[in-house]
């Protein structure tokens, strides 16, 4: 006879799901919430209502020249990971070269190592090297960080592939760049697909490296955040906060409609 | 034939985002402000008039003095700054350092309106002052209805738990701090005074923030009555409808020169000693001081009797205000910020 | 032109090779070789500054111990959460989900912002423990310890929870029939069935969550206040204020070796021998 799960233990994980769930998303509620307060000073709940906030952020200069800063890198970091991930991944997922499994760990590395360490070890080899940081060095930098997330995705997906598909190609007469085109990168076009979003959210909202890595025309949008919040905090950042939750948000419908958001609960 | 296709226009996207994001050199001017009323304030004075007489754009990075100095000592080599604005005497280093270029006052119009003790040194490469800040004791009239007159005051142990300290990373916290040193017996040579003073304020309970903003909240919200901090930000307060009044000390009002200088090995030194000129003329003085209650250091500047009365103007006024050395302070500051952290740290 | 697989694979790895060579690798190597340097060739000056002043190993002190406590946090939130999320039906899981991942595509700064504005003096939090005759008139969690927990465990409890779920999905529910059928009860079977089993999501997550955690900067600054000090804030006020760059690089050295020391042990006792 099964013992029945007793039922306060029922109540018990119900309260505890709904207050992780409550905990998780108290923050992006506040900060909603405080964007549409009538007076200057932060405080939650609002009071009053008013939209001044976002018509200010909208038509700020200084807050869309770092979105578009933003914009830009994170446009590029998806491009450069994409490829350059999704080439990797291919490449270790046949571990016919030497050392694979070094090769591995050594392509995961930047998710062991704290970013703020590497962030640092950048300004000092960049600024040694190059002199004064530009878009390059954040583009380099948000693509270290975001590679090891494409390979995953890439390589979770090609797991699950059939390896016989290429074999088969193959005898057929397929050369490698046909071979690469017509039957590998359609099989890991969901991985690459799920790693360039990754790579874009990963980018947009990064804030360490861009904090370390800035000078007076290269400020992304979080750094901007936090400038804020240091200097002269009104509800406008929570302006600013909002719609960058509501993008994501928005990122998030479009992935589950493309790929379903079951996969990144497994891998 | 598809993928070639698809390839170029990759390229091509790439490329045109790449060519976007490099920021255009002219007629565009990287200046640095100290956010908050105070970049409104330059705003309103300086930078839009400046906008509209020149059609050049400005852009406006927030960073306090420190700061400011640290990043344009880091980028010696390529500076990204054209006009650099100091509160806290970094000019003279940086000068002496090279990353500021002389100026010629010849091409500096206004100059000739402005008190000597202002422009001595632009020969030099340290910018003219455009405003004088005083720090002195910030309170609240409701809560202490007996105005404080002397800097001893904020060691009252009964005042240590509505009491706010600034940390002196921020320019203006730190004079402040060195007169809280001054008066209880150290000098700049010595700190230790200071530091045991402010380790008795913490034990009663005073708070220490990192920028103006927190100022004003902890007066606002959370019921602070006094703070050593600058008469310009005093009247900030005022504006925010906060019953706050200024009082200078009886031991002294050390002063904040807030200076505009050039920078050195930049494109746009034209375009940034108009805007430097800008700053000194006579609209652009009284604005300031209507604005903010600072100084003018135009001896042309006109206030309305009201405005003159909370601010220190003129000849005679300018004679009390005294300035800590500030290439002292600048050879210490990395090893007075870390005593100051042990201090603070809980 | 003949090619063969091994030439393709290494040409697919190149680029990625080439781009950690150049844009990480190196770049480490560089700070390790400023950790070392000094006015007058190698020195060991900056650890020794580093490491015998009670000051600073007060707070790299203070650092291991609220990552730890962050830790133990997200683990005793994450399992059951995770658990939960593994067996209710389809749809709510989703919604689950959606709960936990959607903090994590935020950005850090706007998250923070939130805490900040709940736990201030005027905030929710602070207003309902006054209401409650838990706190005086002045309190308030901001800039404590306890703030940066909070703060914390809300930005890495996800990284637990997906890990923990990503073990626990692939945990055959027949054994834990079994387990019931014998007679277990429920709570039994989560001992001695489940838990172990998911051990291995458990231990990912706990080295993921510590080695955020002590490496953030972010979130503690803007939640600790200018009197309460992490390492990773000492480390970007060296490289940003002070412009002390060897004395930063020696600190972000002993930040990495620190975790390292309190990672290690406990992979090892937590990974199991048995098969």
């Amino acid at each position: 006879m099964v013992k029945a799960v007793p039922p306060w233990l029922r109540v018990a994980s119900t309260l505890l799901v709904a207050l992780t769930v409550l905990f998780l998303l108290a923050p992006l509620v506040v900060v909603i919430g405080v964007s549409f307060s009538e007076s200057e000073f932060i405080a939650f709940p609002p009071k009053g209502f008013s939209l001044r906030w976002y018509e200010g952020v909208l038509t700020s200069n200084t807050y869309l020249a770092s979105a578009l800063a933003s914009l830009q890198i994170a446009v590029l970091v998806t491009i450069t990971a994409t490829l350059v991930g999704g080439a990797a991944a291919v490449a270790l997922h046949r571990g016919k070269l030497p050392f694979s499994r070094t090769l591995a760990i050594v392509f995961l590395s930047p998710l062991v190592l704290p970013t703020i360490i590497f962030a640092i070890g950048m300004l000092m080899f960049w600024s040694r090297v190059f002199g004064p940081v530009s878009i390059l060095t954040l583009w380099l930098s948000h693509t270290v960080v975001a590679l090891p997330y494409v390979i995953r995705t890439t390589l979770a997906v090609l797991a699950e592939s059939d390896p016989f598909l290429e074999e088969a190609a193959r005898t057929m007469g397929a050369g490698r760049l046909q071979r690469l085109w017509f039957v590998v990168v359609p099989q890991c076009v969901p991985g690459l697909g799920a790693g360039a979003f990754f790579a874009f959210n990963i980018s947009f909202d990064e804030a360490v490296l861009s904090l370390f890595l800035r000078k007076p025309d290269l400020t992304t949008l979080p750094v901007q955040i936090y400038g804020q919040l240091e200097f002269s905090p009104d509800p406008s950042v929570a302006a600013v906060s909002a719609i960058m939750i509501f993008l994501t948000v928005l990122m998030m419908v479009v992935i589950d409609r493309i790929l379903g958001l079951q996969r990144f609960a497994r891998s | 034939m598809k993928t070639r296709f698809d390839l170029t226009l990759l390229a091509a996207a790439t490329l045109s985002l790449l060519a976007s994001a490099a920021s255009a050199q002219d007629k565009t001017l990287t200046i640095n402000s100290f956010g908050g009323a105070y970049e409104t304030a330059h705003r309103k004075c300086i930078i839009t008039p400046f906008e509209k007489e020149t059609g050049a754009s400005t852009k406006v990075v927030t960073a306090y003095s420190a700061d400011a100095f640290a990043q344009v000592r880091a980028q010696k080599a390529a500076p990204q700054f054209d006009v650099i604005h100091f509160s806290g005497g970094q000019e003279i280093v940086a000068a002496s350092e090279g990353l500021l270029s002389p100026i010629d006052a010849s091409k500096v119009p206004n100059l000739a309106n402005v008190y000597p003790v202002a422009k001595a040194n632009i020969a030099k490469g340290e910018g003219p002052v455009y405003s004088i800040a005083a720090i002195g004791l910030v309170y609240n009239s409701q809560n202490l209805p007996k105005a404080p007159t002397s800097w001893k005051d904020l060691m009252d142990p009964k005042l240590s738990n509505k009491l706010v300290l600034t940390d002196i990373s921020n320019g203006y916290g730190m004079l402040g701090f060195l007169m809280i040193n001054r008066v209880a017996g150290g000098d700049l040579r010595n700190i230790q005074p200071g530091l045991d003073a402010v380790k008795k304020m913490l034990a009663g309970g005073a708070i220490v923030v990192n920028t103006s903003p927190e100022i004003q909240r902890e007066f606002a919200q959370n019921g602070a009555t006094i703070a050593p901090y600058a008469s310009d930000y005093a009247f900030t307060l005022t504006k925010a409808n906060l019953p706050v009044k200024f009082s200078q000390g009886v031991e002294g009002t050390p002063a904040s020169f807030i200076t505009a200088n050039l920078v050195a090995n930049r494109p746009n030194q034209a375009l940034a000693l108009k805007f430097i000129d800008m700053s000194l003329s006579e609209s652009a003085q009284t604005c300031f001081a209507n604005e903010l209650r600072y100084t003018p250091t135009n001896s042309k500047a006109v206030l309305t009797p009201d405005v003159a009365s909370t601010v220190a103007y003129g000849q005679a006024a300018m004679k009390d205000l005294f300035r800590f050395d500030a290439p002292t302070i600048e050879a210490n500051r990395a090893s007075w910020v870390e005593r100051w952290s042990k201090t603070i740290a809980r | 032109m003949r090619m063969n697989d091994r030439t393709e694979n290494l040409l697919l790895a190149l680029p990625g090779l080439a781009l950690l060579a150049m844009a990480f690798f190196l770049p480490i190597g560089q700070m390790l070789v400023l950790s070392v340097s000094g006015a007058s060739g190698l020195t060991l000056e900056h650890f020794s500054r580093f490491l015998s002043d009670p000051f600073y190993l007060n707070i790299l002190w203070r650092t291991v111990r609220l990552s730890l406590i962050i830790t133990v946090i997200c683990v005793v939130l994450g399992f059951p959460y995770a658990y939960i999320m593994a067996r209710v039906s389809p749809r709510l899981r989703m919604w689950m989900v959606v709960a936990v991942i959607l903090p994590l595509m935020t950005s850090v700064v706007v998250r923070t912002f939130g805490w900040m504005v709940l736990l201030s003096r005027n905030g929710l939090i602070s207003q309902w423990a006054r209401d409650l005759g838990w706190a005086e008139r002045n309190f308030q969690i901001m800039h404590s310890e306890a703030a940066i927990v909070i703060g914390m465990v809300q930005v890495l409890l996800p990284f637990m929870a997906l890990s923990i779920l990503g073990v626990i999905t692939r945990i055959d529910t027949r054994l834990e029939e079994a387990s019931r059928t014998m007679g277990a009860s429920f709570m039994g079977t989560l001992r001695t069935v489940v838990l172990p089993l998911s051990m291995p999501g458990i231990v990912a997550g706990s080295l993921l969550v510590f080695t955020l955690s002590a490496s953030s900067f972010i979130t503690p600054s803007l939640m600790g206040g200018a009197r309460i000090q992490v390492l990773a804030g000492l480390v970007y006020k060296s490289v940003t204020q002070t412009l002390e760059w060897p004395f930063a690089a020696a600190q972000a050295v002993i930040l990495f070796v620190g975790v390292l020391l309190v990672l290690i042990p406990y992979v090892r006792v937590s990974t199991p021998r048995h098969g």
